[in-house]
């Protein structure tokens, strides 16, 4: 309680006085009615799903805003704004058209259908019916628009094939990336089992998400579709700039426009986010600006657009300050100072330094080494691009908060905030229904939350902060860009001698996450030096994205060790087998181990020993190739709570996640219809609401199921005892069971496994990379969901795909601006880019876990970059070396 | 998004006039997906749009007076004219273009003149950042991210023409009938597009209160044959990296007319004179493609990063005229 408190008693002192302290913005009288300023307005009719509205409009609204906003339709989603996801596509006049880009006059006399016109009453569209049988959504907030552009298409063309389906749904982007299942849907034609394990009564059936049906009728409740009466809007103004002190902030002409009620800058906010960084104060805005993006003020007025306006009239003079964007230039000498001390961040000991690993001692194993193989690896700045950009509702009632936001931890999120506004934890609800996917960047508490909880307390009105897709790309985080340097010692017969990794991972300027460069642990070896060295860049802020420090890492240790065994004239698969860990980190017994057989048998499906050939030999001007890698994830233990509500048969079965699009609701009422001994239909989940839910520990990691779903076991299994006790004889009393188990793996180690196997083909004169066979072969323990759990892999491997590939947050090195945010420029997976991934999960008796699950979120993505690379090289004979592997770098390495 | 007013055009000339009186100030809005998201990022910021959509007739593909000239209306959207049968079958370039941008639902809106007219995606120009085309006195590209920018034509801008369907027009011998608000005038489409040597705030000769209304095909020759390829950096909705329209006609398998002309490698659509009189004359073999692609990057000029563009060019050039000889 030190710089910390004094800064939140100084926001308190002048938001809980209000009347005491004058904000900075005047409430003016609005000039209509509704608070809204005059603009010139048409009235309009339009036939949505049959029905005639007549609507005011302003000229410059779009088609989306007015079904959303005017007529409460909000089955439609905003995911870009710009036409470059799909998520607000409707059909006009039968037409499928981005709702985004139409504006609303345009569609007067005309016909819209929108999700919610597909259902007839109850009965659902096929399409509707196929979307849940075949697990089409997973968070469901790009579903509406995929459902809409397969109707067209059905509807023109009853039977398509599934390359039909393919270009038809092409402009509708799925960041879950369960492509696979979407066309399976639209083609009524469901995927084989991907397990091979006898189900129990509910756990390993793979029964459709229990909410599924809220999913593909639009009816699922996501922040953004949430209004309250009397809200304002509000939106945040960025830097422009990579690094400059504000030399002035002149927010007066925009305080003069009518409809706006606050603004916040630095000047009058001093609210530190502490989850922003954990290495130093960072205020929700910040002088100086560290990063193109970066917040310098919010505003909140009666509606977007006059909140736009506002950001746009306020002034701000930038005196712009050196900067730096590459991790590895950040720490030389002579490069510009991001923060006070150097660019290293300090480590948890309070040392400027690197983190280290090492155990043996290198030296003496690269004078073992018959063979010493010394490389480079540098991977890109990689967007989480989750659907639903950031959004948060806040309300204060008394000094009581709520908010409404995307977040993968409803309990993290109400810690922090009550931290960052001085508040008791008890006077903050956190409440996330459904939310657009995240993949790691809404964890903790964002600061949309918290601006959004500020200008609230400021206006003493409900307020929505939306973030633009923009924003949601530059101002929030993506996954860390690394440079790593390898040197990697073996003997002849292709025993590891010896492995040196120097690493520099880029943060951006604040540290969110560990920075940390993971994958050395999957290889025995007596001897290895890991220095890892999290640095700050202008660069926008790196942290957690699916595997955080996995993919990335993998690429690097398995593409050298793909060149070892060519070198060496070993088969990747003989070599893997001869050097894959058996103990983490040679020490620690695994408490199930199943790497090697993930090995074999994918080897076996993939048909490896007919498939690969030496490096190189394929020639022509289409090559193929075939390479494999593996991957590792913590499957932790720890601590969550369940509370059972057990009443005239029904069970209520309250639990603090918020299912990110994992399928963690429908996995947790299987593992207590399970316990309990009941159907899945008398299983109601209440979740996603800190007043309702109990703690659960936060949608990362891959640990509900573990964490959660062992709370549920034990508080049904108490649940049970209760029972027995009655003999049975319930009646209509309410029986409740609660268990907040904290179980250790007495000193072992849990991890799921992944080999992963993928054929591509390399057209050398146009440098394009084609995947034409991709098998995972994944070990997670007992598979709860097999249908659920195989869309997680698969999304988990098209994402991987686009990393290696295409997708990359590029930055113009002379002003530090990056040049291509957003589903256009930074290249994400469309329909056409997925293939078919075929998955197979490996289920070992756990004695870990509920029913022995493990995890399955973050693995699949987790091999996939280096399996391709290894894949590329292997046909090829040529090793591309910076992410991702674009045309460019293909034709540069065959030059 | 920045509040305008929408104003609804009886006629060509109606818009044409309006845009006169409005100036700079006045926007022409067809399919709108593009020019909407350019007012949300504040590329342009508009006080009148006028929209066309509300004048007849713009909308049509005619074949006209005996004669066999095709016209085909700016307000033509790009999912209508690929499947239109008479332009799939005889210009087959056109429909290929058409059916390849963007996406289903872009297509179903965007309009050929909007896609004619449309304004350079070059990611600093979709930045804001203070470039020719936004009235700088800079190319950004010229020393920095210029993996996608130009490689024949560029200076000072180098920016590419990202149309589609240009290059299959071009390369079709198409004429565009542009309206002013004193009557109209037609060029042919290959001198309405501007190179920033000429003028580099413009990509194409529209003065701000002219607009594109119609396409104008000559009639097809018997033995025409025309295709459209590109190579994209993602399977969809991107722009070519790298683009090719070749028009052939053919006369006893011997090459009587060609026109070869490049998109998403120059500021404007880019044509290949020399191929296509290196064609003439000739049998569509092996050699005489691998002569084509050849020629048709002699005078590349890449800059530091898109060298590989001309490797590109070579390979497509010559895998796009060997497929039209399959």
């Amino acid at each position: 309680m030190s710089v910390d408190s004094v800064s939140r008693r100084s926001f308190l002192k002048r938001s809980f006085a209000v009347s005491a302290v004058a904000p900075l913005a005047r409430v003016r009288t609005p000039a209509s009615a509704q608070g809204r300023p005059l603009a010139p307005r048409a009235a309009l009719t339009l036939t949505v799903n049959g029905e005639s509205h007549r609507v005011d409009v302003e000229d410059h609204w779009t088609l989306v805003e007015v079904l959303r906003d005017e007529l409460g339709l909000t089955g439609t989603k905003i995911g870009c704004d710009r036409g470059e996801c799909g998520a607000c596509t409707v059909l006009l006049d039968g037409l499928p058209v981005y709702g985004c880009s139409q504006l609303a006059l345009w569609a007067d006399g005309r016909a819209v259908t929108t999700v919610e016109g597909l259902a007839a009453g109850e009965t659902l569209d096929p399409l509707q019916q196929a979307f849940i049988d075949g697990d089409g959504p997973q968070c469901g907030f790009c579903t509406s628009g995929q459902l809409m552009a397969a109707k067209a298409l059905v509807t023109a063309n009853p039977n398509p094939s599934r390359d039909e389906v393919r270009q038809a749904l092409t402009g509708n982007i799925c960041r879950c990336s369960n492509y696979n299942r979407y066309v399976a849907a639209v083609m009524s034609r469901p995927t084989a089992r991907a397990t091979e394990r006898d189900p129990m009564t509910t756990v390993g059936r793979a029964v459709p998400r229990v909410d599924a049906l809220e999913r593909v009728t639009g009816r699922a409740q996501y922040t953004g579709d949430i209004r309250l009466p009397d809200m304002l809007y509000a939106r945040v103004l960025r830097s422009p700039h990579p690094h400059a002190r504000i030399s002035r902030l002149d927010t007066s002409a925009a305080r003069d426009l009518v409809g706006v009620t606050a603004i916040i800058t630095r000047e009058n906010c001093d609210v530190i986010w502490s989850s922003g960084d954990r290495s130093h104060v960072r205020y929700l805005f910040n002088n100086p600006v560290r990063f193109v993006g970066d917040a310098v003020a919010a505003v909140a007025a009666v509606d977007r657009h006059t909140a736009e306006a506002a950001i746009r009239a306020i002034v701000v003079e930038y005196e712009r300050l050196d900067f730096v964007l590459d991790q590895e230039a950040a720490l030389e000498r002579g490069a510009p100072s991001i923060h006070p001390g150097g660019n290293l961040a300090v480590r948890g000991d309070g040392a400027r330094a690197p983190e280290v690993y090492e155990r043996g001692d290198v030296d003496e194993g690269f004078a073992a080494s018959d063979l010493i193989v010394e490389d480079t690896y540098v991977s890109k700045h990689h967007s989480n691009a989750q659907m639903e950009p950031r959004v948060t509702v806040a309300r204060w009632v008394g000094t009581e908060l709520t908010v409404w936001t995307p977040t993968q931890g409803i309990y993290n999120c109400r810690r922090d905030l009550a931290h960052d506004l001085g508040l008791s934890p008890e006077r903050v609800r956190v409440v996330c229904q459904y939310m657009g996917g995240g993949f790691g960047n809404k964890n903790q508490a964002q600061d949309s939350d918290l601006i959004a909880a500020v200008l609230a307390l400021d206006t003493r009105r409900p307020v929505k902060l939306e973030y633009t897709r923009k924003e949601d790309s530059l101002g929030v985080h993506g996954r860390w860009p690394t440079t790593q340097h390898y040197r990697i010692g073996v003997t002849r017969d292709g025993r590891l001698q010896a492995i040196d990794l120097r690493g520099y991972s880029g943060m951006g300027p604040h540290r969110k996450s560990s920075g940390g460069i993971a994958g050395i642990e999957l290889f025995r070896c007596a001897n290895v030096r890991r220095h890892v060295y999290p640095v700050f860049t202008n660069m926008t802020v790196a942290a957690n994205f699916r595997g955080p420090a996995y993919p990335q890492g993998v690429w690097g240790i398995e593409s050298v060790m793909d060149t070892i065994a060519h070198e060496l004239g070993i088969d990747p698969v003989r070599f893997h087998l001869q050097n894959l860990t058996r103990e983490y980190n040679d020490a620690t017994p695994y408490t199930s181990w199943a790497l090697e057989e993930c090995v074999t048998r994918g080897a076996a499906r993939f048909e490896w020993a007919n498939r690969w050939r030496r490096a190189g030999s394929d020639t022509g001007r289409v090559r193929r190739g075939v390479g494999m890698a593996v991957g590792m994830f913590a499957a932790r233990l720890g601590r969550s709570s369940a509370v059972l509500r057990m009443q005239d048969g029904h069970l209520w079965l309250h639990i603090g996640v918020t299912d990110i699009g994992t399928g963690t609701k429908t996995a947790m009422a299987q593992i207590a219809a399970e316990t309990m001994g009941m159907d899945l239909a008398d299983v109601t989940v209440v979740w996603g609401d800190t007043d309702r839910a109990p703690y659960s520990v936060g949608e990362s990691g891959s640990r509900t199921t573990t964490h959660t779903g062992q709370a549920i076991v034990e508080a049904a299994e108490d649940l049970r005892r209760q029972i027995i006790r009655l003999d049975g004889l319930v009646g209509r009393r309410t029986l409740i069971a609660q268990a907040t188990p904290e179980p250790t793996l007495d000193g072992m180690a849990r991890y799921a496994s992944a080999a992963h196997f993928v054929e591509v083909e390399v057209d050398t004169e146009l440098g394009g990379i084609r995947v034409l066979h991709y098998i995972a072969m994944h070990e997670s323990g007992r598979i709860i969901n097999p249908l659920t759990a195989e869309s997680q892999v698969k999304g988990g491997v098209t994402m991987g795909l686009g990393m290696a590939l295409h997708e990359e947050l590029v930055y113009d090195q002379a002003t530090g601006v990056p040049v291509n945010p957003g589903y256009y420029g930074a290249k994400v997976m469309t329909h056409l880019d997925a293939p078919q991934i075929e998955v197979h999960f490996i289920e070992p008796d756990d004695l870990f876990g509920p029913y022995g699950a493990k995890n399955v979120g973050e693995p699949p993505i987790i091999p996939v970059v280096a399996a391709v690379g290894n894949a590329v090289f292997n046909a090829t004979g040529r090793r591309i070396k910076e992410l991702p592997m674009s045309r460019d770098r293909v034709l540069e390495a065959l030059a | 998004m920045r509040r305008f007013t929408s104003v609804s055009a009886a006629s060509p000339i109606d818009a044409a006039v309006r845009l006169d009186a409005e100036g700079r100030r006045a926007v022409v809005v067809g399919g709108g997906s593009d020019l909407l998201g350019m007012i949300k990022d504040d590329l342009v910021a508009p006080r009148v749009m006028i929209n066309l959509r509300s004048i007849g007739g713009l909308d049509e593909v005619r074949v006209g007076d005996g004669r066999g000239v095709v016209r085909i209306g700016g307000l033509v959207t790009l999912s209508a004219l690929a499947a239109h049968s008479l332009i799939a079958a005889t210009y087959r370039a056109i429909a290929e273009a058409a059916g390849s941008a963007a996406t289903p639902q872009i297509r179903n809106v965007a309009t050929l003149a909007g896609n004619l007219c449309q304004r350079p995606w070059c990611w600093y120009y979709r930045q804001r950042l203070p470039c020719f085309k936004h009235g700088g006195n800079r190319c950004f590209s010229r020393a920095g991210q210029n993996q996608f920018n130009a490689i024949f034509g560029g200076g000072p801008s180098y920016i590419v023409h990202p149309s589609d369907t240009a290059p299959a027009l071009v390369a079709l011998g198409a004429s565009f009938r542009i309206v002013g608000p004193s009557g109209g005038r037609t060029v042919p489409a290959s001198e309405f597009f501007t190179l920033p040597s000429v003028d580099v705030s413009r990509e194409n000769v529209l003065e701000a209160n002219e607009l594109l209304t119609e396409v104008e095909l000559p009639p097809a020759p018997a033995g025409l044959r025309s295709t459209y390829a590109k190579v994209l950096d993602r399977e969809a909705w991107t722009h070519a990296v790298v683009s090719v329209a070749v028009s052939l006609v053919m006369g006893n398998d011997v090459v009587q007319r060609a026109a070869v002309v490049l998109g998403g490698v120059a500021p404007i659509p880019w044509p290949l004179p020399a191929v296509a009189e290196l064609l003439v004359g000739e049998r569509v073999t092996e050699t005489l493609a691998v002569e084509a692609g050849r020629l048709a990057v002699t005078s590349a000029e890449p800059l530091a990063k898109n060298g590989y563009k001309v490797t590109l060019t070579e390979n497509l050039v010559r895998h796009t005229l060997l497929s039209l000889t399959d």
